[in-house]
């Protein structure tokens, strides 16, 4: 960050583990996008009663070439059914 | 000059030459120190993969993310998060979306850096995948929507300077990116 006050402490940001995601230009997979939000407008907002539907939007991206595939595990979906692996 | 202040000099001459290079040395030791650490608010390295497979979700705390969009002054992009905020346990994986519009007839391409406050929990956020620090196109009238993966460190709750921390705001900011701009970029990024 550019401007630091001397003696406070800033912020660094740090790089994303896998990179950056490559842009969904065609929109593939903004269904998967609306059931998310969706789901987290009738769920105030709690994350944890929509792991299905954020991990249904991550195979889509891995189906359509969107994201590296990756073991669901390794993506802290503990609860998977298929893993699908590299 | 006698033999005992001859090896008294050499030994006060050979201190200075040991604190002169120790001075030196301080630098990197010290950076190392503080990734180790994390003092100071210095992220640590090596978060990876099988971090995040061993990881345990902490049900007992629930963390409010809140989500920021900004856009310099000459970028415009209109840029917003898609949810004001999600509640999660650290440990939890979660997903968050923004949306991009390009408005304007020509390609734009943008390049984005994020903050998270309070900064001394920034260290426990984790992202597994975003669109930060790489260079974006959007298309003449393109909107996109970009995700962001990410996870609270479940070490969060070993904390004790994070015992009154429910919540953490994720802020994007998007620039265009040009020729010679200068942006508030880390060392790492392209």
């Amino acid at each position: 960050m550019a401007s630091m006050t001397f003696g406070q402490k800033s912020f660094t940001p740090s790089p994303p583990q896998k990179g950056s995601f490559p842009l969904d230009h065609q929109n593939e997979c903004k269904r998967f996008m609306l059931k998310y939000m969706l789901c987290l407008r009738e769920n105030k907002s709690e994350n944890s009663l929509c792991r299905d539907e954020s991990r249904n939007y991550l195979e889509c991206r891995m189906e359509k070439g969107l994201m590296a595939k990756e073991e669901w595990t390794k993506l802290g979906f503990s609860d998977a059914s298929e893993p699908k692996t590299t | 000059m006698s033999e005992g202040t001859k090896s008294t000099l050499y030994y006060i001459a050979a201190l200075g030459v040991l604190a002169f290079g120790l001075s030196y040395a301080a630098v990197p030791l010290y950076r190392i120190f503080c990734q180790a650490y994390s003092y100071g608010g210095t992220t640590q390295q090596g978060h990876n993969a099988e971090k995040v497979e061993d990881m345990k979700t902490v049900t007992d705390r629930v963390i409010r993310v809140r989500f920021n969009a900004d856009t310099a002054a000459s970028m415009t992009w209109n840029f917003r998060p898609q949810q004001s905020e999600i509640k999660l346990h650290p440990g939890e994986t979660a997903l968050a979306f923004y949306t991009a519009k390009n408005p304007m007839d020509r390609p734009v391409i943008g390049i984005s850096t994020y903050n998270v406050v309070p900064f001394d929990a920034g260290q426990y956020f984790n992202k597994i995948q975003c669109f930060c620090f790489e260079e974006q196109m959007l298309n003449p009238h393109e909107e996109v929507h970009m995700p962001v993966f990410f996870y609270i460190d479940p070490e969060f709750v070993d904390d004790p300077k994070m015992q009154n921390v429910d919540m953490l705001t994720l802020s994007y900011t998007f620039f265009e990116a040009r020729e010679g701009l200068q942006l508030p970029m880390p060392q790492f990024a392209r």
